[in-house]
Formats: structure tokens, C-alpha cells, sequence
């Protein structure tokens, strides 16, 4: 492990900061219970379209104070939707504060969140939409919904197309041929009409955890038709291999060659279209829910925070923050992709 | 003395779509315990497929057209795919010519070496480095990944996952063919040494006359799929024609035109480029087998031995 990152870190630089930046997303959006200052259905129903909240260190009188603080803000035209800071009082930014009960991966219990200000005041460091809810607090969560979905989504589909795939390359024939001719029936639909038949196939008044899983079930049993096709072509080549014969020549079972010697070597390209394809779960879950058939409000997740802006250009000028959940799916995307073109090379042993 | 290999009629044919061409035809012989049996003949005369089909590695398109095969007295062309799996590598084990493609990219030494050895043993490791001492290797190469080792040292890896179960019948394909002279002169004091200490039947298949001499105890001699000559090397002098052209192009440049391989089994299967042919051989020649498993295949010498 230690050695991988040595090479990872040789080989590219910045394959090695997106690797360590994708982490650091990941743990953030499932610590978000911890991280973030207010539940994601929290409403301030006086401060929607709430600017981000300035932090400062010093105040009016030009005081320094190490602990930062913020004011609070009061409605400055209602129709406008325009703030300004009552100077009044400073509300200092606290750390470990109390609030009410929430469960880390629904197991263990908080209520102790990371920061926080008091009442009245709020710490919006995103900006809030339009019920007033915090733009970060539901960033934080719906990170942790759309990470989750490409996760799971691309092992499930992975899972499928590898053991679809290689079963048809490896053994030949008829099985081939049912396999393949299955893979073609699903890659003649055009992805996205399929995806939207299945979903409107299943009720609509689902729990957001029944949608959630249909969601990533849809995604994945989709995504696995390619992958299935192309895991073939390489195992047919590979197991007319030199290696697969002399496996064969030490009496090794055909699963036992198929799973340690064939799949091991389709990595180099798996894991490359792995990484490259997780954005694609991201992307067809936001789009799901952009269509208002993913994860429904208030369940945040990126997609559908994105899509509370859609057909409301206004926000454009006035409330930009809301298009930050489209800044966070970009940077992961491009993370990982740029991540998974360094894999390929780091992983071949011949590299090394 | 205990045969470990006996083949008997073998004859293998490669399938087309209308007909099947005969790759091996008539292969009869025997190797006994602590023999070293080496195969010569020129590209394309069937010594890799005989080999294949002793392990009963056959690629698809070919197939067993009749004959049977024992080893160490189990029938391997009845056997089902099960039960072969359990003799492969156990009871008999094959090197092969290219080491370096033979090894598997992603596997460390070590990673091939515990799948030679079969599951279930305790002393995995001490067996593992045991072999590894046995070829010359050190410890160290079992974190090592093929590509670090040279072709020799791969050669070395190979050889010990064959012995590592101490099987009865090494089959040794053309080990050589990739190294260069001295690593040559090395795995082949290497195999003798294995020979003495455990005494395994080996096939040696080479198309190095030269070197077949000197190591053998007996050489055969394939022509066009079939065996046409079982000599002892310094006892008895290849008298077959093809052996002498054979024996004559190991000093000598000598081509003979290999375009037009004969496929007819009805004939002498080295009748159309016979320095020494009569109208007698247009017909099927069978082997004679002499007293000491020595034989020919031709009417005129094996008229007079």
C-alpha cells in the first residue's frame, strides 16, 4: 500500500493530490452528520436566499478576537431579498456545540456537531435556498447520497459485466452466445429512455431509502452491457495466452484460471474504465433526480439540489450560491477521471 | 524396468472445416524410469503437439484420432477433465520454450509457485524454497515478478514449479530454444542433476540433434508426424536417411524445401525428398522395433540392421 502511493506520487503529482482530494470528499460527506451545522431539512423560514455568511476575526471598534465570529443577519428589503449585518452583537463561531440527536452512519449517536452559532444567528457558509435551508449542510449530505450511489452503482455493475463477460469470453459457445446476445438486446436501448422507463415502471410514493436503492439498481443494470462486451473480447485473447497454458498444465480448475489469472489481467483496463465511469453514476443519478425521479425533497443530494434551480434563471444573478452542488459534482468528476488515467499506469507491474 | 510413459498408436489430426489433416501418425514408444528420451526433429513435425497431448492440452481444433497414452499406468485420453486435473503437475509436469510468456505478468514468483504446489500442505514455504535451492535460486526471487529475472533465471523458475511435486514424468519442450549458449549449458547440467537425484522419466524435445546426442539416453527422431528413428546415442549410429541429412546439416549448410510436406499416411512420410528412395517405399512402412526399444522406420535400412 505504502509502495503504491509512492508510485502513485511518482508517477503524477496531481493523479496523487485527486486521489487524496477524492478521500477527503468521501470522509467529509459520510462524517456529515458530524461536519455539518444543521440538519439538511432545517429550515430558517426568515432567511431564504441567505448570502454566505461572512466570517470575521475583527470588529467594528477594530478589535482582533481569535475566535472568529459572525453577525446576524436581518432582512434588509423582503422583496428584494437583501441582508445586512446587525452589528450589534457578535455571535462567536463554537466548536463542539450541543444540538439535537443525530446518528453517524445510522449507527452511532451525536449530539455534538463539529461548529455552530447560536440562535438567531446562523453560520450559512454556502448560502441558503429558498425554504432557508443550508446550502452546505445539504451539500455535505447529498455528497454523501451521490458518492455512495457511483460506489456502490459501479461495483454492482463491475461485479455483473466482469463475471458476465468473462464466463462468455472463457467457456465459448452457446453460453456465449445467449450471454452476448442478451448484452446486445440491453445495449440497443438508447441508456437514458431506459433508465427513465425503469424508473417510471416502479411507483412514485417510495420511501427516499426504497428510491435510493432502485436508484443504484437502475444505474448499475444498465452500465454493465458495455463493460460485459469489452471484459469478453480480452478474455478471449487472453486465455489463448501462454501463462493460461502452463496454469492449465499444473492442474489448475478453470475457475481458479479465469479468476486469478485472466481477471487479474483485464485490470489494467478495468480499473482505468472503473474510475472513469463513476462519473457517469453521479451524472445519471443528478439527471434522475434533476427530472424530479431520484432522490425526492427533502432528501438532499446533488442532483436534485442542482435541480431546484432549474427554469429559475434568477438565481443566476442573485443566488449563485445554489449552483455550488454543480461545482462539487465537476470537481469530482475531473478528479477522478484524472485519477484513473494515472491507475492504469501505476498498476502494470511492468512499470515498476 | 517401470515404464512412466507409454504411448501407443497414437494419432492426432487437426480439424478443418471439410477435412482433417494428420498431424501425428503412429507414435509408439516408451520411457522408462530415470531415462532421458529426447525428441528431434525440424519445425512443424508435431513434437509441441506430442507433448500437448500427453498432458492433454490439445488446443480445440486438434484431435485424438486413436492410440492411448499411459502415464505411470493411468490411461490420460480416458481420463475426464477432473480427474486429469488432479495428475497435471502432480504426476506429470511440463517446461515450456519461452519462459518469460509462460509466466503470468502479475504473478510474484512465490504466487506461482504455491499454485504448483497443490493445496493442503503445511511446509509451503520450505517447500518453495527448497525447489528454489534446488535450481539454483535464491529465496529473495519469490517477491520478484517475472519480468525482473532474467530469461535464464525464468527458465529456473519454470523448471523448479515442475519438480516442486517430484513427478514421475518431466516433459521438457524445447527448454533452450530462447537462451543463449551458456544458459543453455547451464539449465541442461541443471535438468541432469534433477535426473540423478530423482530420477524421473524425462521427454526432452529439442531440434538441436547435437545436444540430443550428448544428453540423451535415447533419441528419437520425427519427421512430418511421425517417429521415424529410435537410436541410442553413442552405441548406435541413425542410419534413416532423414537422420543422416539430419546429422549431416548439424555441420553443414543444408535446406531441404519445406514447402510441400506430404500429408499421405499410404507412403514413406519422407519419400519426396528421399536421397535413397525406391519404388518399394510408395507404401505404408511400419516401424521395426529392435531388442534394445531401438527402431526405424524404412524398408531399406531396416531391412538390413
Amino acid at each position: 500500500m505504502k509502495i503504491f502511493f509512492q508510485r502513485l506520487k511518482n508517477h503524477s503529482k496531481l493523479a496523487y493530490f485527486s486521489f487524496w482530494f477524492l478521500i477527503f470528499f468521501y470522509i467529509v460527506s459520510f462524517l456529515a452528520d458530524l461536519l455539518a451545522p444543521y440538519h439538511f431539512d432545517h429550515q430558517f423560514r426568515n432567511k431564504p436566499y441567505h448570502p454566505p455568511t461572512k466570517i470575521h476575526f475583527v470588529d467594528e471598534n477594530g478589535h482582533f478576537h481569535i475566535r472568529p465570529f459572525v453577525y446576524n443577519m436581518v432582512v434588509d428589503d423582503p422583496v428584494f431579498r437583501t441582508y445586512r449585518e446587525d452589528k450589534s452583537i457578535r455571535y462567536p463561531v463554537k466548536f463542539f456545540v450541543d444540538g439535537p440527536e443525530r446518528k453517524i452512519f445510522f449507527i452511532f449517536k451525536t449530539t455534538r456537531y463539529f461548529f455552530g452559532v447560536d440562535e438567531p444567528a446562523g453560520i450559512f457558509l454556502f448560502g441558503t435556498d429558498t425554504y432557508g435551508r443550508d446550502i452546505f449542510s445539504r451539500l455535505l449530505y447529498g455528497g454523501r447520497i451521490s458518492l455512495s450511489i457511483s460506489i456502490v452503482g459501479v461495483l454492482i455493475s463491475f461485479t455483473l459485466g466482469m463475471i458476465t463477460g468473462g464466463i462468455a469470453g472463457y467457456f465459448g459457445g452457446l453460453l456465449d452466445q445467449i450471454l452476448m446476445r442478451f448484452v446486445e438486446i440491453l445495449m440497443v436501448f438508447p441508456s437514458f429512455y431506459l433508465m427513465l422507463s425503469l424508473r417510471a415502471m416502479f411507483p412514485l410514493n417510495l420511501s427516499s431509502i426504497q428510491v435510493y436503492f432502485l436508484i443504484v439498481l437502475i444505474l448499475s443494470l444498465i452500465g454493465w452491457a458495455g463493460l460485459a462486451r469489452i471484459i469478453r473480447g480480452m478474455v478471449l485473447s487472453l486465455k489463448e495466452e501462454d501463462y493460461v497454458l502452463a496454469a492449465k498444465s499444473l492442474g489448475l480448475s478453470h475457475w481458479r484460471i479465469l479468476f486469478f489469472h485472466i481477471f487479474p489481467n483485464t485490470f489494467s483496463y478495468t480499473i482505468t474504465a472503473l474510475t472513469i465511469s463513476v462519473p457517469g453514476y453521479i451524472i445519471g443519478e443528478a439527471a434522475l433526480s434533476l427530472l424530479g425521479l431520484g432522490i425526492q425533497e427533502p432528501y438532499p443530494s446533488w442532483g436534485n439540489i442542482l435541480s431546484s434551480t432549474i427554469g429559475n434563471l434568477k438565481v443566476v444573478g442573485d443566488a449563485p450560491w445554489l449552483l455550488l452542488a454543480g461545482a462539487f459534482i465537476f470537481a469530482v468528476l475531473i478528479n477522478f477521471n484524472l485519477l484513473g488515467d494515472a491507475l492504469r499506469n501505476v498498476l502494470d507491474p511492468k512499470n515498476w | 524396468m517401470e515404464k512412466i510413459l507409454e504411448i501407443r498408436n497414437l494419432a492426432v489430426v487437426r480439424k478443418q472445416k471439410v477435412n482433417s489433416v494428420p498431424v501425428l501418425n503412429d507414435i509408439n514408444f516408451v520411457i522408462e524410469k530415470d531415462e532421458l528420451f529426447c525428441l528431434v526433429g525440424e519445425s512443424g513435425c508435431g513434437k509441441t503437439t506430442l507433448a500437448l497431448s500427453i498432458m492433454k492440452l490439445l488446443p480445440k481444433s486438434f484431435a485424438v484420432k486413436s492410440g492411448e497414452i499411459y502415464v505411470n499406468g493411468k490411461n490420460v485420453l480416458a481420463m475426464d477433465e477432473k480427474s486429469i486435473r488432479n495428475i497435471r503437475g502432480k504426476e506429470m509436469s511440463i517446461i515450456f520454450q519461452d519462459p518469460g510468456a509462460y509466466l503470468d505478468p502479475l504473478f510474484t514468483i512465490g504466487l506461482h509457485m504455491k499454485e504448483a504446489l497443490h493445496e493442503g500442505i503445511k511446509t509451503q514455504r520450505e517447500m518453495m524454497i527448497y525447489a528454489l535451492n534446488e535450481v539454483g535460486l535464491e529465496p529473495y526471487v519469490l517477491h520478484n515478478y517475472p519480468h525482473q529475472l532474467s530469461g535464464g533465471q525464468q527458465q529456473r523458475v519454470m523448471i523448479a514449479m515442475a519438480l516442486i511435486n517430484k513427478p514421475p514424468l518431466i516433459i521438457a519442450d524445447e527448454p533452450t530454444t530462447a537462451l543463449d549458449i551458456l544458459t543453455t549449458y547451464q539449465i541442461i547440467n541443471l535438468l541432469n542433476t534433477i535426473r540423478e537425484k530423482y530420477h524421473p522419466g524425462m521427454l526432452f524435445i529439442t531440434h538441436d540433434l547435437k545436444l540430443a546426442t550428448r544428453i540423451g539416453t535415447r533419441t528419437g527422431i520425427m519427421y512430418n508426424g511421425y517417429i521415424v528413428e529410435i537410436f541410442i546415442p553413442g552405441k548406435t549410429k541413425p542410419v534413416h536417411p532423414y537422420s543422416s541429412i539430419l546429422m549431416g546439416a548439424v555441420h553443414k549448410h543444408f535446406t531441404i524445401s519445406k514447402t510441400m510436406l506430404s500429408r499421405q499416411s499410404d507412403i514413406c512420410p519422407f519419400f519426396e525428398k528421399c536421397p535413397e528412395k525406391e519404388i518399394e517405399c510408395q507404401k505404408q512402412i511400419p516401424f521395426v522395433w529392435n531388442k534394445d526399444m531401438t527402431g526405424i522406420r524404412c524398408i531399406k535400412h531396416g531391412r538390413n540392421s
